[in-house]
């Protein structure tokens, strides 16, 4: 409590005062605003536009507080140039250090590329409902991503990975542009010559190199053989691709509330608030980004 | 373009070298840079100005990394220096009304040729260079930053500069100006039945002019989302009449009014 | 509710007992309207205007509020802003109250409690008063002309007198050291009933009564109706800027001329500003002036319904004048009502 210049005692704001050493969750909840510092610990490039990034929050109580679920996001912060969601991109099995997928798109971004292990950035998060994996336990699981929809799904991909012996049958289906722009292709590498994981890649333009299919990724969907009633779908792409995967879905006889698809949009405060990423009656910060079909259809102007 | 990056590329050099140029213009928007008084040695110490028009009669320098264009671009000349501008820069600022929507200057661009034919019966004084149709730098060249307005404030050009040195996300303003009017609390000139032309004007200076008591005048340039059907209809509500609405555009959208009707004009063909 | 019984002279006393602890926000004349401004005499209060042009919400949620500041080379947090000033907003009709109830349900609930609006909320007064209603207002249609919490003091006018709803110990202690409060008669409470019942007969009959806005919203989502609505939209967001509960707001951030430290700030946004749903890589979710303006209806109207149970729209008419392009959720209703008596045709 403090006096005023008109002499009225008032609350201070939460993060003025802290009467103890606060646990990471409790610094988390002051000021859900506040960035923390995180440090790059890794940096590899993707492809000529994407990076994939380490970061380890600095603050021991916020390593060890940070819980996420695979499809949620977080803010990272360039001070100066703003912050921007990016969708998380590794798995929670993996404790004290998080993976972002990064496309150099923006001004952020575009800051972002240009540094080095060591640097310092702004994090806050993680935000957002993620894909259900307690439910998608001893299920059959379709992955169908496209471009950089690859980044959230490869958090549940890597989980399941990490957790394989809880899953039934694994398809994964990933669509690019070009050879070139596959991402992850040293994991796709590895998942190719394992049993249990099926992948089918797909391009629109092949190069002279390119050996695989050619064309949308509802194509090499309408080849697999999947039990419609032990599946379930998680999909994330750009958004012309949406309503042609869960139409291939339904056809493939799985139900609309099996199917999870990831929405993109820019999420500001990712607190419910700001409004930025509104479809219909739905904040795709809190209530998704990963939403299920039936949930979809029922947000005006969703897909 | 990569002009977000350009601070840290030039760390190892030295500092971002900026030059800035002038084209037809009063120069009150250079001189409007000096009015950021107490912190221009602090802006000046973020990078390497190599060439200020307003100070300096050398010659441009050859190398530098931000060119920072005032004025419309009225001559052939111009056209040559903006596309070396445009060339040899890393990022390039538009600033003030004369160079982002061709401002007063571009008030001449209606019927231009003729009227130079009228005016000086094919004995042009060879000071006015090749003249041309009075346009905004964006006719000619790609422009990555903008500081719009007549004139440009001092604070609005260091943020946008500071935006071209080391990045940033904040995206220009598409909305027009009322909804800013509204969060000042200003009363509207409209309730009075007088002409405003916040209605379409794009919101860039927070009502400056309303907030003192003066109708917009258009100087930020037109809205991409400019509705001109629903402000003339607002007008004649209002008891204004529609024509003046169109003919106070032109003081600063000339260039833009005649670059909609041409595509216009190319559509119905 | 403990009601008590002041005399109308006794205000003035009431607005000097507020003075000596806090800011008194109240309606004042200006120009052809009234606006919400901090004032030193009681005497420059318009207790009677019909509506203010604009909300009461930038007390709470300021245009432009920064939220800390940061070292750009170090790309750490240095301090946070507090600028919290106890304050006693005073006069609000009920539309205004029902508005602020809404903003808390965003601001103060959920898992975020948003730090600077709770400092500030925290620090409030809300002091309501009862009122006839303007060509405009249509709160009645949402039942928002009669408020049940989120007020300190609501003073009721039953002529010459208010009764006086009192909600929190601080308000009742400076009404008890500044007035007389005493109980009411029965004469008191007939008044109340009637002046009521005044009320409630002022709407403006002319806005349509619709049942089901909310599903009606839902049902008319494809018509060509929000191509017209919305293609006479001007892009300029004078519509949030009014609204009482329009709360969307932007992060930016902003340099010092130094360039080494600057400041995290939100701002007003808007989902009537064009670029509001732009994604990286510029694809905009809402490009034209249709989708802008039915999601701004939708949400109005329906969204907020579905996520909390009540309309985001208080029915306090703001819209209606400060839109030039007459687009308003009164618009909206006539189009229903349009529909309804189509379908009967």
């Amino acid at each position: 409590m403090s006096n005023n210049r008109y002499g009225a005692s008032i609350d201070v704001p939460a993060w003025r005062e802290q009467p103890r050493p606060a646990t990471g969750a409790e610094l988390m909840a002051q000021n859900a605003y506040r960035p923390w510092p995180a440090r790059i610990t890794s940096i590899k490039e993707l492809t000529a536009h994407e990076k994939l990034f380490e970061f380890r929050l600095i603050d021991d109580r916020l390593r060890d507080a940070f819980h996420h679920e695979p499809g949620q996001f977080v803010e990272v912060s360039v001070f100066g140039v703003g912050e921007v969601p990016i969708s998380i991109t590794s798995s929670p099995t993996k404790q004290g250090f998080i993976e972002l997928c990064i496309r150099r798109t923006g001004a952020v971004t575009e800051v972002l590329h240009e540094m080095q292990c060591g640097d310092i950035v702004g994090l806050r998060g993680p935000f957002g409902r993620g894909f259900p994996v307690d439910k998608m336990r001893g299920n059959d699981i379709l992955v169908v991503a496209g471009g950089l929809g690859i980044a959230p799904v490869r958090s549940l991909i890597n989980y399941i990975h990490d957790e394989r012996a809880d899953f039934g049958k694994v398809t994964i289906v990933y669509g690019s542009r070009t050879p070139s722009d596959i991402m992850f292709r040293d994991q796709f590498e590895m998942w190719r010559h394992r049993r249990d994981f099926d992948l089918h890649l797909t391009v629109d333009h092949p190069d002279d190199d390119w050996d695989g299919a050619v064309g949308v990724v509802t194509e090499p969907m309408k080849t697999l053989d999947i039990n419609p009633r032990n599946t379930y779908g998680a999909v994330c792409g750009p958004p012309v691709m949406y309503r042609f995967v869960v139409a291939q879905m339904r056809r493939m006889g799985i139900s609309y509330d099996r199917i999870y698809m990831s929405f993109e949009r820019h999420m500001k405060c990712g607190m419910g608030k700001c409004g930025h990423c509104q479809i219909g009656h739905q904040y795709v910060c809190i209530d998704g980004p990963v939403f299920n079909y039936w949930e979809a259809k029922n947000i005006q102007g969703s897909i | 373009m990569n002009a977000t990056l350009i601070a840290s590329e030039c760390e190892a050099r030295t500092q971002p070298r900026v030059v800035v140029a002038g084209l037809a213009s009063c120069f009150g928007c250079q001189l409007q840079i000096t009015n950021a008084e107490a912190h221009l040695l602090e802006v000046l110490g973020q990078i390497d100005l190599r060439y200020w028009q307003l100070v300096s009669s050398e010659p441009l320098p050859d190398e530098y990394d931000v060119a920072v264009i005032e004025g419309a671009v009225t001559t052939d000349e111009a056209v040559r220096t903006v596309r070396e501008l445009r060339a040899k820069a890393k990022a390039v600022i538009a600033i003030g009304a004369c160079a982002v929507t061709g401002g007063v200057p571009g008030m001449a661009a209606a019927g231009f040729d003729d009227r130079v034919a009228g005016t000086f019966a094919g004995a042009v004084p060879s000071a006015c260079g090749t003249m041309r149709a009075p346009k905004p730098v964006s006719d000619y060249i790609d422009v990555d930053f903008t500081v719009r307005c007549c004139p440009i404030d001092s604070y609005d050009f260091i943020r946008v500069l500071q935006s071209a040195l080391y990045g940033s996300n904040h995206i220009e303003a598409d909305r027009t100006m009322c909804g800013d009017c509204k969060r000042r609390e200003n009363e509207c000139f409209y309730k009075q039945g007088t002409l405003c032309l916040g209605l379409v004007t794009r919101a860039a200076c927070g009502a400056r002019c309303v907030n003192l008591g003066r109708p917009c005048n258009g100087c930020a340039g037109l809205s991409p989302d400019a509705n001109l059907e629903a402000a003339r209809a607002t007008c004649t509500a209002a008891g204004v009449d529609p024509n003046r609405f169109d003919e106070a555009l032109q003081m600063f959208n000339q260039a833009a009014l005649i670059a909609a009707a041409d595509a216009a004009r190319k559509e119905a063909e | 509710m403990l009601y008590r019984v002041i005399d109308a002279q006794e205000l003035p006393a009431l607005v000097r007992a507020f003075m000596e602890s806090y800011e008194v926000v109240a309606p004042v004349k200006r120009g052809s309207g009234y606006v919400f401004r901090a004032v030193d005499d009681p005497a420059d209060i318009a207790l009677s205007y019909t509506m203010t042009d604009s909300s009461v919400k930038k007390y709470l949620l300021p245009p432009d509020e920064p939220l800390m500041r940061f070292d750009a080379r170090t790309n750490l947090v240095e301090d946070f802003h507090e600028e919290v000033t106890p304050r006693v907003l005073f006069g609000l009709h009920a539309c205004d109250i029902n508005a602020i109830n809404r903003l808390d349900l965003v601001f103060r609930d959920g898992a975020y409690p948003d730090p600077y609006y709770c400092a500030r909320r925290e620090a409030t007064l809300v002091v309501g008063i009862s009122c006839m209603p303007g060509d405009h207002c249509f709160c009645q249609l949402w039942g928002s002309d009669e408020v049940q919490f989120g007020y300190d003091l609501f003073f009721q006018d039953i002529g010459g007198k208010y009764l006086v709803s009192i909600s929190s110990v601080t308000a009742a202690n400076i009404l008890e050291s500044a007035c007389n409060p005493r109980e009411a008669t029965d004469e008191d409470r007939i008044e109340f009933r009637h002046a009521t019942r005044r009320r409630q007969a002022a709407f403006n009959p002319d806005i349509p009564r619709i049942e089901d806005v909310s599903m009606l919203m839902d049902a008319f989502h494809k018509d060509p109706f929000w191509d017209e609505l919305g293609g006479r939209c001007l892009s300029c967001t004078a519509c949030s800027a009014v609204c009482p509960t329009c709360y969307c707001f932007d992060i930016t951030d902003e340099l010092d001329p130094d360039g080494a430290h600057g400041v995290r700030k939100r701002v007003w946004d808007s989902c009537t500003n064009p670029s509001f749903a732009t994604v990286a890589g510029g694809h905009n979710f809402r490009p034209t002036g249709r989708e802008r303006v039915r999601h701004r209806m939708y949400h109005k109207l329906n969204g907020f319904m579905a996520t909390h149970d009540r309309m985001l729209c208080v029915g306090c008419g703001r819209c209606v004048d400060a839109c030039k392009a007459n687009i308003n959720p009164i618009e909206v209703l006539k189009f229903f009502e349009k529909k309804g008596l189509e379908d009967v045709e």
